[in-house]
């Protein structure tokens, strides 16, 4: 230690500031491979919400169409998506095909797979484009773009389906497992510790789209439906703390807050309450509270949704409950907004402690950056 | 409120000659769409236009990217030759109003 405390200090700072880039790189990356694909998600849950035996309208019919699409439609639109961020639409194309031979080689939903074969497939197309590829003459050059997406692609599914399917497979089940036993000790709600603070840094969609949402997809799968979805994406523990700023919160902070609360709670943009927290750090307390005790009545009501609630508002919660489980997800959600608010009030001082503090740091702006 | 700490190569452009800003967040789909809502109401009447993005996919032609605070380092290494603004709240940032001010009074804005 010869540095003088301030230079170790603004060492560690932008150590720790490296650490958040990389991870807020890293998980961006991975949600930006799910989120474009939203879209079929919704439509898949929609169909085993409707179609599926212990749905709306039963139909043998058109409940075949629930397995495949997230057998396959999924987890290929997740490894083109990954393949697209490499290498533009040639690696969506070699990432989609890389993707199809692993899921055909595992019997459970390979969206983790998918993250890592789509770019993957698309990084060796993207190396063989940039060195062979650039030398062939103008009038052969389709003819090499087209058989060699179509080799690698190829070469890249039976290897997908030959060594990285078992794989992924197994790490996959693995992580599920992780998860029952976490439930089967009555200690999942201590995950709360860890996805709060990390929604506050941005990292929501990460945490949500590239590590929750794969694990509970498994699931749902296989039990109809999955507590996964539900652990980032409740907004009651938000709403809670946001109520919370709104009755004993700074003066400077409440007139925007009426306007987040319906933002939040209803169009499921949770970031817009990040910066509350960011304001108060004592809050984050708040906010993991509410979400353990959500997480612990979802377990107690055996409550979960068919896919991803996408983004995190009540409707799109409700739209992706399958039926007869209204009654534990409305109280996963009431109860995590009412401990959040609780909590949230006493560590506000019910409105006493911010009359000292009124404005001045709200204004003063910390870095949060460096 | 610009962070400039531990940055030693500040971009800077002149408030007058912004055409384009671009409001990035982590997906490009949910915060960076409310903020350009607000801000392209704002800004339209300088002849800015304000389009949003996700930070991997910052158009070339954006010459203020603007973002929340804690994405601000992860933006600025996205794109290093940008004017990059961090904002503290997504509704009513004072932020945002300096920045109209700066584009209408031609005030030279750094980040």
């Amino acid at each position: 230690m010869t540095a003088p405390p301030d230079v170790a200090d603004r060492t560690a700072d932008s150590r720790i500031a490296r650490i958040r880039v990389a991870a807020q790189r890293f998980g961006g990356s991975l949600a930006a491979m799910v989120m474009p694909n939203i879209g079929a998600f919704i439509a898949w849950g929609l169909l085993t919400a409707l179609f599926a035996p212990n749905g709306w309208l039963p139909d043998p019919t058109l409940a075949a169409l629930v397995k495949p699409a997230i057998t396959y439609l999924l987890p290929v639109l997740i490894g083109a998506s990954g393949g697209r961020l490499v290498h533009g639409h040639r690696g969506a194309v070699v990432g989609a095909v890389a993707t199809i031979g692993l899921a055909v080689g595992t019997a459970v939903p390979v969206f983790f797979g998918a993250m890592i074969v789509g770019p993957l497939a698309a990084y060796l197309l993207r190396a063989f484009d940039r060195t062979l590829g650039s030398r062939v003459r103008p009038g052969f050059r389709m003819l090499v773009d087209n058989y060699s997406s179509g080799v690698l692609g190829g070469a890249m599914a039976v290897a997908g389906m030959v060594v990285v399917g078992p794989a992924v497979q197994a790490v996959t089940v693995w992580l599920g497992n992780g998860v029952q036993l976490l439930l089967d000790h009555h200690v999942l709600p201590l995950a709360s510790a860890v996805i709060e603070p990390a929604k506050v840094l941005f990292l929501n969609n990460a945490v949500n789209h590239g590590v929750l949402g794969p694990i509970g997809a498994a699931q749902a799968a296989a039990h109809g439906k999955a507590i996964e979805f539900l652990m980032e994406t409740n907004p009651g523990p938000g709403l809670g703390v946001l109520l919370a700023c709104l009755v004993f919160g700074p003066r400077s902070m409440r007139p925007t807050v009426p306007g987040a609360i319906v933002i939040h709670f209803f169009g499921g943009i949770h970031e817009i309450y990040f910066p509350y927290v960011l304001a108060r750090p004592r809050l984050l307390l708040a906010a993991i509270a509410g979400g353990a005790v959500g997480i612990l009545t979802l377990v107690i009501t055996d409550a979960g949704t068919i896919a991803t609630p996408s983004p995190g508002s009540i409707i799109a919660v409700l739209a992706v409950t399958p039926k007869g489980g209204y009654l534990g997800v409305l109280a996963g959600v009431t109860v995590a907004a009412a401990t959040s608010f609780a909590v949230g009030s006493a560590l506000l001082g019910f409105g006493r402690a911010e009359r000292n503090t009124d404005d001045t740091d709200l204004r003063e702006c910390r870095r949060a950056d460096d | 409120m610009t962070p400039t700490c531990g940055s030693a190569d500040v971009r800077t452009i002149d408030g007058a000659k912004v055409r384009k800003v671009v409001v990035a967040c982590d997906a490009g789909m949910g915060s960076s769409v409310l903020v350009a809502s607000q801000l392209s109401e704002t800004l339209a009447r300088y002849a800015v236009s304000v389009q949003h993005a996700s930070i991997n996919e910052i158009p070339d032609d954006a010459d203020v990217v603007v973002c929340q605070e804690a994405l601000v380092v992860r933006t600025r290494r996205a794109v290093p030759d940008r004017v990059v603004l961090g904002f503290r709240l997504f509704l009513g940032d004072p932020a945002f109003a300096r920045l109209a001010r700066a584009i209408r009074d031609g005030v030279l804005l750094a980040g």
